[in-house]
């Protein structure tokens, strides 16, 4: 599937990448598609394009904090986890998105 | 009904917005401070660069409870929070309910504007008026008057009461208050409660007491010079404790170390967090505890060792820190066991409950 997100933290200036780092290394190697945009305290990068959001199949967003722009993913299916949880487990969260998608079908 | 309301992710929200504040205001005080600057009184008067430095850094203090009430109300409510929120900073700063009253006001009048958008009907050639006067004015109106007449006050006698209490405690009492700060900067490498300590400090340093701002810069670089330490003592005994990639890693933590940013530490931390956690919240509890002991007040909250000039005695704070990274880097060298593959802690992951997870 493909997979769009977004990550921030606190400080926005490491989590927010670990996250990113994270959650792209573990949905190539689940065979996915993924883009994950950054909003660190530099400001956006890796900025998510409306083609590559009219495309994805899910939204994650990795985010301790407000975000902006969420609007972009209104008509999409859309998760939101803390940092965290995919700094600690990736992957899990990857198959879980897998079986939410699934069971919505 | 608690995990609704999302009270930390709004606190969070707007401590993203005022770290950087935080960060130039201080190095502003500190570089006209240390140039031998000072607050300028009366701008008829002439005044030097490092007046000016000081002047506008002291300003930018003053900016830190409208910003983190605007935060906190614009995490709530989104753009319609952010007039009314700085409203609510700009009154907790003058009736002295400082930090913790801009974080209530910004609360207060988040939810507020929430609710009125919810519940205030207006006929539609009103629409457009909403969000340009009906929203601002209400809210602004209502919560302010609560923030004068009701909340502010017992919110300025908790300011005053936790105050006076931190300045009247002195001796073993102050080791406990340093430790306990200096453990919590530590403990999550610049994570959540290491931002809960500093909001803590950011709150009393406008109150006019420095100690535990030095706490937390300390605590801070405990846990990069501890790490750098470890390193140093591994080199020098023959006893290998880093892979190559951690070592490199240790080389971009000390000079972000050095600016405090603890932040560095964590990919050296990811890879065996019970033991690095353990040795650098341990030093920084020492640390903490003999800085606080020994009275050692930093007048500005950010900016690691380029501020330590400024600081009441930056002799003791450099031996406490010195100290607290000593013990930090012992305990790591004697604890650490032989450096783990990298590739196997990627594959890595730690059991987390996501049953509760749901597609929005």
């Amino acid at each position: 599937m493909k997979i769009v997100g977004i990550a921030a933290c606190t400080s926005g200036i490491a989590h927010t990448y670990i996250a990113k780092e994270k959650l792209t290394k573990a949905a190539e190697s689940m065979g996915h598609k993924v883009k994950i945009e950054t909003q660190g305290t530099v400001g956006a990068e890796n900025k998510l394009t409306d083609e590559d959001i009219k495309n994805a199949d899910v939204a994650i967003i990795a985010a301790d904090i407000k975000i902006s722009g969420k609007e972009r993913f209104k008509n999409k299916k859309v998760l939101e986890v803390p940092t965290n949880i995919v700094i600690k487990s990736p992957k899990a969260l990857i198959k879980k998105v897998e079986e939410l998608l699934n069971e919505k079908e | 009904m608690l995990k609704k309301l999302q009270l930390k992710k709004h606190a969070l929200t707007a401590i993203s917005y005022m770290l950087p504040l935080v960060v130039a205001a201080g190095l502003l005080i500190a570089i006209g401070n240390l140039s031998g600057g000072a607050v300028i009184e009366d701008y008829s008067q002439s005044y030097s660069i490092p007046d000016a430095l000081v002047s506008l850094g002291v300003l930018g203090m003053g900016l830190l409870a409208p910003v983190i009430a605007a935060g906190i109300s614009y995490s709530i409510a989104d753009r319609p929070g952010i007039a009314p929120g700085l409203f609510m900073g700009l009154i907790a700063n003058s009736i002295g309910a400082g930090f913790l009253g801009g974080m209530l006001g910004g609360y207060l009048v988040g939810y507020f504007v929430n609710w009125l958008k919810k519940n205030l009907k207006v006929p539609n050639w009103a629409e457009g008026l909403m969000p340009m006067m009906i929203l601002p004015l209400v809210s602004t109106i209502v919560i302010a008057l609560l923030m004068y007449f009701v909340v502010g006050v017992p919110i300025v006698a908790a300011t005053n009461a936790l105050t006076e209490f931190l300045t009247n405690m002195r001796g073993t009492s102050n080791f406990i208050f340093g430790s306990v700060m200096g453990a919590m900067a530590a403990f999550d490498f610049g994570g959540p409660v290491n931002k809960t300590a500093s909001l803590f400090a950011d709150g009393l340093l406008l109150e006019g007491v420095y100690e535990p701002e030095a706490v937390k810069i300390l605590a801070s670089m405990v846990p990069p010079f501890g790490v750098t330490l470890s390193w140093v003592f591994s080199r020098f005994f023959k006893k290998k404790i880093y892979s190559s990639r951690e070592v490199e890693n240790i080389k971009v933590a000390f000079p972000m170390g050095i600016t405090m940013i603890t932040e560095g530490v964590i990919p050296i931390a990811a890879v065996d967090p019970l033991r690095v956690i353990a040795s650098c919240t341990i030093g920084a509890a020492v640390g903490g505890g003999l800085s606080m002991m020994w009275e050692i007040g930093s007048p500005v909250p950010s900016g690691g060792m380029f501020i330590v000039p400024a600081m009441t005695d930056p002799l003791k704070f450099c031996l406490a820190l010195f100290i607290g990274s000593l013990i930090t880097g012992i305990l790591l060298f004697a604890l650490k066991k032989e450096p783990v593959k990298q590739e196997e802690f990627l594959e890595k992951e730690e059991e987390i409950d996501l049953s509760d997870l749901k597609l929005s």
